[in-house]
């Protein structure tokens, strides 16, 4: 819908907050082309940016770099709010292994700082240009190295957040041991910017490894691949990811060990043991090459599904979903969930993804639709809005964005 | 509606002072509400007869006692769902316990409130070891998970002290921690799914490996820590890990805390990540060595600092090497290292035994819990001594050093009305100071009835009235654990609920 709201929102904040462009691929995701973009420059200025929205009925979707898109976009008048201008690191202590940082500092930006003091965020989440930290937390996902790390959500100590009626709030803390009250935080992370606007996040950091061995087995028996990675999964060893990828033609499974070189030796040496087969091993920089490629970065496909499942039924999904012609899959093998890039010259874009959330529902596994192209009509499979899920998300949904400002997207 | 009271320097009820709240006041259930409850469970499984309730007066915070109306023990979810139903519909507040070794008096009851204990349910439903995950019922003990998976070379990580006691369904509530938290995560970071009793006794299930955890917000990670006043866990999903190879434990003796403080700090800085890090300090050593757990510590020591590191065999002795040299750096005195269990088990006995021989020294002990960031810890103590001095109490520090977890305790005598007095002050003080050194005021005791006079310490009105928000989602009529965790919540009259939980309206 077409709508100029600047108007009265310009005599509320500073020149600086307008005239800021966001990815044109944004726009094409919201299927609109107006660029009312505001980028408030504090915390306060988010609150405004909201209590204003609230009194005049505005929708409010909140971005980082806007480049993670998701399709579904509000029917309302709604302005884009980006995080952009918040980039500072506001606090970081290296041997408390804690980093504050305003929500639209660019991960890439934070990773060189922490790098330069030998730690990092453990997180490898589907390949987006400048993601920022707030974007990270919004979206929850932490990527295959989940295995060897647990989930960013177990890492986030705090955050500073506004409501969507414009109510700011302090949560969590900078330490990492913290049971003061119930745990708000934990729907934050994950929650797309549906409950409110992250404004700051503190993170726990770790160590960066000693050596980070990338172990690769490539094959055409796409199913030998499954069995070697189910196998990987249980050892008595704990890799730091293990990601298999495989289009019609075969595949590749990456583990990624971390570690002292002499236990990462041994590690591989046990895992060999336990798989019965031997590894090839890449170094950097082509051991990096390989993982931004696995995730996901220059597949371009406007039509992305990610399937979840239980971790030992990955072989079952990977089986029906390498059928679809030209498609190119990438699993995720100790969280149990696929990530398909499905070619949009599928015949029937429609019934073909009718046709997948059966099969897959059958083998006891979820589909989300994750990326669509705008030309198609096929709002069923569009991924809901999270408090679509259930009494208590949506009492959540109430209780911190009353008025339903906001619009996630992912 | 969430009400913050004017802070005052009296509370109303929680405090040690107070908390005592004399047996015989309670007002018996009805006769119809109890035979409808045996129906239930069963007649043995309601408990009414006044002696036999005293043992459900206090949790692991004794100094909170008042004995519940009655104690219902359901066997399965579905028991659970009929028991609150019911209770709700009358409008009789039910309070939720496991083993009732919290420390923060999160199981104590209501005047008016009927415990709900999950001792029948103890059986571990599942162990899926290839997807390395078990369902468990709330009432399974801590240390028999692990026991069970160990067959199967898998263990549970979360290990509170008291697990060989505590239940699962206990630590859900309490988000849990113990040693080995540093490097493996409190008990959050391995719930993955849970069937929980909602208010009214409607049945839901939340989370679950294999399920999208994108599609929905984090309702499992909400529900972990929110010490019964959102529901009862009646079936828990819990990740395992695989049993490490190999584990080192070093023992740094070192002059003083201070020192060993700053030991941990350059152990952490120098990117080792060990399993666990504990100091004991001077006082705690004396203590046990004076005790049946003597441990052979040089008694005039002033902090034993626990080092462990696990995983693959190979790494182990560079890992140790290394912290050990941090130690040595630091000033340790002598530094031991055990590569045998039998040799691990001493090295770990000043920790583990730390709290039972301080009864040598003193009737009573308060253990406190507050986290600090890591590297506030050498002043936080310094500041915590000063305390201690100041009010003329003994404080001994037993901490998880490695992530910043405090355990100062206070050592006290409850006869002595003006001492009792003192061991409040100071512990006001003591969580002060944690808060303006970057803390807060638990680390994974909770925050139960004793914390809820410090919660303003680190919370603001919006933030409280924001958790307070949360709880009504799951709870409206404040039917479930009311009392605990915020700091005053005006209950909506009884009545009213109960008519609308009869009417379903």
């Amino acid at each position: 819908m077409r709508v100029d709201l600047t108007d009265s929102l310009s005599r509320l904040l500073p020149e600086e907050a307008f005239g800021h462009s966001v990815p044109s691929s944004l726009w094409t995701a919201l299927r609109t082309d107006v660029e009312t973009v505001v980028a408030p420059g504090s915390a306060e200025e988010v609150a405004t940016i909201l209590k204003w929205a609230s009194e005049m009925g505005v929708r409010v979707v909140p971005i980082g770099t806007g480049a993670h898109t998701y399709p579904r976009y509000p029917r309302d008048p709604f302005i884009v709010l980006t995080t952009s201008r918040l980039n500072e690191i506001q606090h970081y202590e290296p041997a408390d292994l804690t980093m504050t940082a305003s929500a639209g500092a660019s991960i890439r930006d934070l990773s060189t700082e922490m790098a330069t003091h030998g730690q990092w965020l453990p997180f490898d989440p589907p390949d987006v240009p400048n993601r920022t930290l707030g974007g990270l937390v919004a979206t929850g996902l932490s990527g295959p190295l989940w295995a060897g790390y647990g989930q960013l959500r177990n890492h986030v100590l705090g955050a500073t957040i506004v409501c969507g009626d414009g109510r700011a709030l302090r949560l969590g803390g900078k330490v990492v041991k913290n049971v003061a009250g119930f745990d708000i935080l934990k729907v934050m992370v994950g929650s797309r910017g549906e409950l409110a606007v992250i404004t700051s996040v503190t993170v726990r950091l770790f160590p960066l490894p000693v050596v980070d061995r990338l172990l690769v087995l490539e094959a055409t028996d796409v199913s030998e691949l499954v069995s070697t990675a189910r196998a990987v999964a249980t050892a008595p060893i704990m890799p730091a990811s293990i990601i298999l990828s495989a289009t019609s033609d075969g595949g590749r499974l990456l583990v990624r060990l971390h570690g002292a070189r002499v236990s990462v030796e041994a590690d591989q040496k046990s895992l060999e043991k336990h798989t019965g087969v031997s590894f090839e091993v890449r170094n950097t920089p082509e051991a990096e090459s390989l993982l931004v490629q696995e995730r996901g970065s220059g597949i371009d496909t406007e039509l992305v599904v990610r399937v979840w499942a239980l971790p030992s039924r990955i072989g079952v999904l990977l089986d029906l979903l390498k059928q679809v012609p030209g498609v190119s899959l990438n699993a995720d093998v100790y969280g149990g969930s696929v990530r398909a890039y499905l070619p949009v010259n599928l015949s029937d874009i429609e019934s073909s993804l009718a046709g997948l959330q059966k099969d897959i529902e059958e083998l006891g596994g979820t589909i989300r639709v994750l990326r669509i192209p705008a030309e198609v009509d096929a709002s069923s499979y569009f991924a809901k809005p999270l408090v679509d899920e259930g009494e208590l998300a949506a009492g959540l949904k109430r209780a911190f964005d009353p008025h339903a400002v906001l619009w996630g997207i992912e | 509606m969430y009400r913050l009271l004017e802070k005052t320097d009296e509370e109303p009820v929680a405090s040690l002072l107070t908390g005592k709240v004399s047996s015989g006041m309670t007002r018996p259930l009805p006769s119809t509400v109890v035979s409808d409850l045996a129906k239930i469970v069963g007649h043995e499984h309601v408990i009414t007869d006044p002696d036999r309730l005293l043992v459900y007066e206090s949790d692991g915070l004794t100094a909170y006692r008042r004995p519940p109306r009655a104690v219902v023990l359901p066997s399965s979810t579905e028991e659970i769902s009929a028991v609150v139903g019911l209770l709700h519909s009358n409008g009789i507040e039910v309070i939720p316990r496991g083993a009732g070794t919290g420390l923060s008096g999160g199981a104590l009851t209501t005047p008016e409130g009927v415990i709900v204990g999950t001792a029948r349910m103890n059986r571990i439903l599942k162990i899926d070891v290839e997807n390395r995950i078990a369902i468990a019922q709330p009432g399974v003990i801590n240390a028999r998970l692990t026991e069970a998976t160990n067959p199967y070379g898998l263990y549970y990580a979360p290990d509170p002290s008291s697990q060989s006691t505590c239940t699962l369904g206990g630590n859900v509530a309490e988000n849990s921690g113990g040693p080995h938290c540093l490097k493996y995560g409190v008990t959050a970071r391995y719930i993955t799914g849970l069937t929980v009793v909602l208010a009214g006794g409607q049945i839901v299930e939340i989370g679950g490996v294999g399920r999208d955890p994108y599609a929905t917000l984090d309702l499992v990670g909400l529900f972990v820590g929110s010490e019964g006043c959102f529901g009862i866990a009646t079936e828990i999903e819990l990740r395992l890990l695989p049993i490490t190879e190999g584990v080192r434990t070093l023992l740094g003796i070192f002059e003083s805390v201070e020192s060993a403080g700053r030991a941990v700090t350059k152990i952490i800085a120098c990117g080792l990540m060990p399993a666990a890090v504990e100091i004991v300090d001077g006082p705690t050593i004396k203590a046990v060595e004076a005790s049946v757990f003597a441990a052979g510590y040089p008694l005039e020591a002033g902090a034993a600092l626990v080092i462990e590191f696990d995983g693959t065999e190979a790494g182990l002795d560079l890992d140790a090497d290394r912290a050990e040299q941090c130690c040595l750096e630091e000033g340790a005195i002598e530094v031991q290292r055990a590569t045998d269990p039998e040799h691990r088990v001493k090295l770990w006995r000043a920790r583990k035994k730390a709290f039972g021989a301080m009864g040598r020294i003193a009737p009573d002990l308060l253990v406190q819990d507050a986290t600090v960031p890591r590297t506030k810890l050498p002043e936080v103590l310094a500041g915590i001594d000063d305390i201690g001095n100041r009010y003329g109490l003994k404080i001994a520090n037993v901490f998880h050093a490695g992530d910043g977890n405090l355990h100062p305790n206070i050592l006290f005598d409850r006869q002595n009305q003006n001492e009792l007095e003192l061991v409040e002050r100071a512990s006001k003080e003591i969580m002060q100071l944690c808060v303006d050194a970057g803390g807060t005021i638990t680390g994974e005791h909770g925050v139960g009835v004793d914390k809820r006079k410090y919660m303003t310490l680190v919370h603001g009105p919006a933030e409280l009235e924001a958790m307070a928000a949360a709880k009504r989602v799951f709870d409206p009529a404040s039917l479930f654990n009311p009392g605990k965790v915020l700091p005053e919540v005006e209950v909506k009259g009884a009545t009213d609920t109960a008519k609308i939980l009869a009417t379903g309206e």
